[in-house]
């Protein structure tokens, strides 16, 4: 330990008094963390775990990849090009990148082959891939395969047209095919290696062949992993950390803070308990910023196919809920920041949404989604209100007065496992209650285990009102309307009363439709999207509440420098990331993250017009 | 002897044989979401039923049964499904093993050699001070949760000591602690019980007798008082150190020791059937065999106790 | 001559003088007399011990005080979030003060307050755990120990039961009956009354062939009432010291099933779940009595139940009455 130690204290002297360069940038660019969430596998072709795509990202690389600002970039793939009908992308392959081992030998040539050899691997229903339906979406005739409906793969949308040309057919034409290539099941996979290994793929590190940014040199469940850069990668000049150390802790949030202090590892989430600590102090807080939001999309649900214990009265909720009038007072009774003071107590705005599609999710030439058609006018206002709650109370009292009984019973589950939730579900009881009184809603929160929660609850329609999230599986607005469509199992908004139109259908289905339908004029699909979320919002089906992600970090990490992407694994990657001197304080972060949104529209734009 | 060995192996193997079984059946009876993790949500239909089939959750429950009995007589402890996934049981488990041993049995040796001496010293200075030290530590560690002192003592005297926090398996100063901590309660309990041992015992008549007979004072202590308490001791001391195996829990998430603390609790809640149930069938065999040394050991240390039981009511 | 001289005399006796004695019961028992009340020995016994008594009557006020403490004036709501009056925003980790005798936790909830209602929780837990331990176990054991017809089968009954991990049979019962404080101490007493069986249970082996209980098996007293007057009043000591140390035991294990994620709902205050919530903050300085405050009362109710129990234990052995 001493010997390791005074060999870097040389080096650093010695790189110290070489090398000019950025000041801000640590001589060392090692990075290291704790962790409790762990990467059951390294098989990258069956997992959906975030854990595991943060791994699979670092190690293997896809056709594209996105820049710091969003911007997709050639990865594997040098350059592409897609049919007039939108239906046959053909991909020319980088040549010379290469299969390494865990050892960093060389074993072949990446291969379009490769890719389809991975999509085979994928759609074999034996496999047991979790990402299998990302792929059999898009692609022609895969979902029948998946199925076994048929069984000459020939006949799947993927094939490799010689050793550098690959070429996918679509199902039918998909606008943000591209962005799906970030997500680890379009990820190539060396046949011949696939075979020698059979079952043990991806068990270990021996058993997985490289060809990203690093290589896992030693993989420890439970204890430690360690990812040393691929001295063999094809774009290696922009790896600039070149060892990551992770080291398991199941009490990581408890500890990492403190060995944070102690100079032991480079980063740390601020438990939500000890953040006012952190804030208090000059010195620690001088270290801390928020974390990167996430694109979750957290919303409170009303249902409209209750199911709950007859106790609670279903038939009452039933009756209430589909008054437009008693779900407006409702939705601007929320004081959704007294909400999210129970996960952000400081900075709680950055987390609030005031749409279901998060900001920053896409755009068209710049102008982000949530500015587009009716979207624009509420993504900027906030939904509480008691002044319009008490307003539409007294309405809703007169238009329901003996239809509905009052109090209206509102049982609302939440997760025990979560303690932020836990917390967060009294916050709402009593901050509703105590706005909209006891003699108009009765909100009842009921515990659930995690175990086996959401089949419990929300999927077995026994909740009235209750906190739901959505995480995106492409760079699409159409992905978050899938919560809300008939055959899914939120919150059933086809099933409100009068809302119909005349083929049957409720007026947001067939808004919903109509967007999807629009394949080829993407500004005109994305403003049909808007439209009907708009339309979602505002007759109060749903209380749009937060994002993701977040928090308090402390971290040398450059945020600005990574990867960034609202889909796929991009986001994970270490790749073009530098560690910094000094963490940056929270006044920085906003700084440069001004800045950071200003330079990302302009790549934006500069990217549509190429 | 041999006879009775028997009996009690073939008991054994049947109690063995309905632990397993029930443990099978309950965990069949968790629900099959949690076979999924987070990824459930982002599943269609077609999948869950795929991914269920493929892990043979989909057939009759005595298929089930019937496929996991031949498994086990032939050796084969499955392969994990959730936890690390196509990863065989038995591989996962040679590499946690080792860890939960030495720190189990550096524990154990640990807290004998304290806990005895400290029980010593106590009896000794019945009343006294280190008396009052003693209980005063043993009140302590009994009274205040073991999250909590743990927590303390790693936060704390790493930061006094400058000692590492995390356990690093090269470096044999950050073994000390964790040791040191894992001692800490069962120091207290053979403290506690050697003291009243021997409080007891020396007030007993043959020791008035031994020491009239002019005996000196060590060899009282070695072959009458020492001998005496080891008998309850070696009744309970196998199967402790048997089921050292299953880990500290608190200590290993504290300081990421890679062992098996919290893996049964851990592979319960992600619902990783056949891990569950590997680690029941060891952790039951252990047991079972710690009670059966125990009983041998303490038939061999007391001529007095009988195994076999032929007294009794109707 | 001398005849009538009896009879004269006979007949000059003064009646009135002369009374039957009448058979007095209790008369007669005075020659047994002693004034050995075996309950009241033992209550003599432990309140001989200072520390025992003084501990006794610390518990008494704190059950006592939890009980009554939601009623005195000036108490807040343990559930109750506080918001500032002008800005509507909670309370977050407000320091103790007057208005908060032990500060407000990360939602702005009353500690005070909160402490005690989890002490109600943690004490109410203990106890209901200890009792029907305690009598299943004592059903069981006596039973298990007594009649040797079902010594085998019992026996069996109890290595399945005690190597069926626990963790399963909890997670399992908080999914069927969702997590709430009967699914909590259902799940406890479940699967602990074991133990208490195989005490009782070695306990009778032990003493079921003496020589007076042979004594009453020849005479035909029924196994019932051998049990209950025989054998069980021999136990009292142990079994009282059992249930004294099953309120700790069974407090320490709701920390550690919270620590696991199968304890109480957060939304319930419980100790355990107050500590949980404090390990957290730990390394916060001004923060730490989040921690301390419940990690105090715990400690307290453990030690109290310990020595009180051994001390009880002690005072009920009739040996130590003389």
């Amino acid at each position: 330990m001493k010997k390791l130690l005074s060999i870097l204290i040389i080096l650093a002297t010695f790189l110290t008094s070489c090398s000019g360069g950025d000041k801000n940038i640590n001589k060392v660019q090692e990075y290291s963390t704790l962790y409790s969430g762990e990467v059951t596998t390294l098989n990258y072709l069956i997992t959906s775990s975030e854990n595991e795509f943060a791994a699979a990202a670092n190690l293997v690389d896809g056709l594209v990849e996105h820049d710091n600002y969003g911007v997709v970039k050639p990865s594997l793939a040098t350059d592409w090009s897609v049919s007039s009908d939108g239906l046959v992308w053909t991909f020319n392959l980088r040549k010379g990148v290469k299969w390494v081992t865990y050892e960093g030998k060389e074993y072949a040539e990446v291969e379009a082959q490769d890719f389809v050899d991975a999509m085979k691997y994928v759609l074999d229903s034996k496999n047991n891939s979790s990402t299998a339906n990302i792929a059999y979406s898009v692609l022609k005739n895969a979902e029948k395969f998946y199925k076994g409906e048929i069984t000459d793969f020939t006949q799947v949308g993927i094939k490799a047209k010689d050793k550098y040309v690959l070429e996918y057919t679509l199902e039918k034409p998909t606008p943000y095919f591209l962005s799906m290539l970030t997500y680890v099941c379009f990820f190539p996979v060396n046949g011949k290696f696939l075979a020698e290994v059979g079952d043990k793929f991806g068990t270990d590190n021996t058993n997985l062949l490289y060809s990203g940014a690093y290589i896992l040199t030693t993989f420890e469940p439970q204890n430690t992993r360690i990812f040393e850069a691929n001295p063999k990668y094809w774009d290696k000049d922009n790896v600039h950390i070149k060892k990551l150390t992770y080291t398991f802790n199941k009490e990581a949030s408890t500890l990492s803070p403190e060995l944070f202090l102690r100079g032991e590892i480079t980063d740390a989430l601020i438990p939500t308990a000890s953040i006012d600590e952190w804030m208090k102090d000059p010195n620690k807080k001088d270290k801390v910023r928020p974390a990167s939001t996430s694109f979750y999309t957290f919303f409170y649900a009303f249902n409209f196919n209750p199911k709950f214990d007859a106790q609670y009265e279903p038939d009452n909720w039933k009756a209430a809920v589909n008054n437009l009038s008693f779900r407006k007072s409702l939705f601007h009774a929320l004081d959704r920041k007294a909400a999210m003071m129970t996960s952000e107590p400081y900075e709680p705005e950055r987390r609030l949404s005031n749409t279901i599609t998060p900001k920053n999710f896409v755009d068209f030439e710049g102008t982000d989604y949530v500015k587009l058609g009716e979207l624009a006018k509420i993504s900027g206002n906030d939904t509480f209100s008691p002044e319009k709650a008490l307003e539409y109370k007294a309405k809703a009292l007169e238009e329901l007065s003996g239809k509905v009984k009052f109090p209206v019973q509102i049982p609302m589950p939440y997760n025990t496992g979560s303690s932020d939730w836990t917390n967060r579900a009294q916050v709402v009881e009593q901050q509703m209650e105590k706005l909209l009184g006891t003699d108009y809603i009765n909100i009842i929160p009921l515990p659930y285990p995690a175990t086996g929660f959401l089949n419990a609850t929300r999927r077995a329609g026994n909740y009235a009102m209750m906190e739901c999230n959505w995480g995106p599986d492409y760079a699409d607005p159409e992905t978050y309307t899938d919560p809300f469509t008939p055959d899914s199992n939120y919150n059933w908004p086809h099933l409100a009363t009068g809302y119909a139109e005349s083929n049957g259908k409720n007026k947001y289905e067939n808004m919903v439709n109509a967007a999807k339908s629009e394949l080829l004029d993407l500004k005109k699909r994305y403003t049909l999207f808007a439209n009907a979320e708009a339309f979602l919002i505002n007759e109060a089906f749903v209380i749009p509440y937060a994002i993701g992600g977040g928090g308090f970090i402390a971290s040398y990490l450059d945020p600005f420098t990574a990867p960034y992407s609202p889909f796929g694994v991009s986001g994970y990657k270490f790749k073009g990331q530098i560690i910094l001197n000094k963490p940056l304080n929270t006044e920085e972060y906003k700084k440069g993250f001004a800045e950071w949104e200003k330079k990302r529209s302009e790549a934006l734009k500069a990217a549509e017009k190429k | 002897m041999l006879k009775y060995s028997l009996k009690r192996l073939g008991q054994s193997v049947i109690t063995l044989f309905i632990v397993i079984t029930i443990v099978f059946l309950l965990m069949r009876l968790m629900p099959e979401e949690g076979y999924f993790g987070q990824g459930y949500e982002k599943l269609d239909p077609i999948q869950r039923e795929t991914i269920l089939k493929n892990l043979g959750l989909r057939d009759p429950i005595y298929v089930q049964l019937g496929r996991f009995y031949r498994d086990l007589i032939r050796g084969n402890l499955g392969v994990s499904i959730v936890y690390r996934p196509r990863v065989p049981v038995a591989e996962i488990l040679k590499a946690k093993i080792p860890y939960s041993l030495y720190f189990g049995l550096g524990a154990i040796t640990l807290s004998l050699l304290a806990g005895i001496s400290l029980g010593i010293l106590m009896a000794r200075s019945k009343g006294k001070f280190w008396d009052r030290i003693g209980t005063g530590y043993v009140v302590f560690i009994n009274a205040v949760p073991a999250a909590v002192y743990y927590l303390f003592l790693q936060l704390y005297v790493t930061n006094i000591l400058k000692l590492p926090i995390l356990f690093k398996e090269n470096n044999p100063v950050s073994w000390i602690l964790p040791l040191v901590s894992m001692s800490l309660g069962s120091t207290a309990s053979y403290a506690m019980w050697m003291r009243r041992y021997m409080v007891d015992e020396l007030n007993k008549d043959y020791i008035l007798l031994a020491r009239a007979k002019g005996l000196s004072n060590k060899t009282i202590m070695v072959r009458h008082v020492f001998r005496n308490a080891f008998v309850p001791m070696a009744q309970y001391l196998p199967m402790s150190i048997l089921l050292v195996i299953a880990g500290s829990i608190y200590i290993e998430s504290l300081y990421s020791i890679p062992g098996m603390g919290g893996l049964l609790v851990d592979a319960i809640q992600r619902q990783d059937n056949p891990l569950v149930q590997a680690l029941v069938l060891i952790y039951s065999s252990l047991s079972i065999a710690g009670l059966f040394i125990g009983d041998i050991l303490m038939a061999i240390f007391d001529p007095r106790i009988k195994l076999e039981n032929h007294g009794g009511a109707r | 001559m001398i005849k009538t001289k009896l009879d004269k005399m006979l007949n000059n006796i003064d009646e009135s003088l002369f009374s039957f004695a009448e058979y007095d019961d209790s008369a007669a028992e005075k020659t047994g007399y002693s004034n050995y009340s075996y309950w009241q020995s033992t209550w003599q016994a432990f309140l001989k011990n200072r520390i025992a008594a003084f501990l006794l009557i610390l518990m008494l006020l704190l059950v006592t005080f939890t009980i009554v403490q939601p009623y005195l004036p000036n108490q807040k709501s343990p559930i109750k979030i506080y918001t500032d009056e002008k800005t509507g925003i909670q309370l977050r980790n407000h320091p103790p003060d007057g208005e908060f005798w032990f500060g407000t936790n990360s939602i702005g909830q009353d500690l005070w307050s909160r402490i005690w209602s989890g002490t109600r929780t943690s004490l109410f837990i203990g106890v209901m755990v200890g009792v029907v331990e305690a009598f299943i176990g004592i059903f069981v054991g006596a039973l298990w120990g007594y009649v040797r017809k079902l010594d085998r089968i019992i026996t069996e009954i109890y290595n399945v039961f005690d190597n069926i991990p626990t963790t399963i049979v909890l997670v399992l019962l908080t999914y069927i009956l969702r997590p709430s404080l009967s699914t909590l101490i259902f799940a406890m007493c479940a699967t602990g009354w074991l133990k208490m069986a195989r005490l009782i249970r070695n306990q009778i082996i032990i003493i079921r062939d003496r020589e007076y209980n042979l004594a009453s098996r020849c005479l035909g007293t029924p196994t019932g009432r051998i049990i209950i007057r025989n054998l069980l009043p021999y136990l009292v000591s142990i079994i009282m010291l059992k249930m004294a140390l099953a309120i700790p035991e069974a407090i320490g294990s709701e920390v550690f099933l919270t620590y696991i994620g199968l304890g109480l709902p957060l939304d319930t205050p419980s100790l355990g779940n107050l500590i949980n919530e404090g390990r957290v903050i730990m390394m916060v300085p001004s923060l730490r009595y989040q921690l301390i405050f419940p990690a105090a009362v715990l400690s307290v109710i453990t030690i109290s139940f310990y020595v009180m129990g051994n001390v009880f234990s002690d005072a009920a052995d009739p040996k130590n009455h003389v």
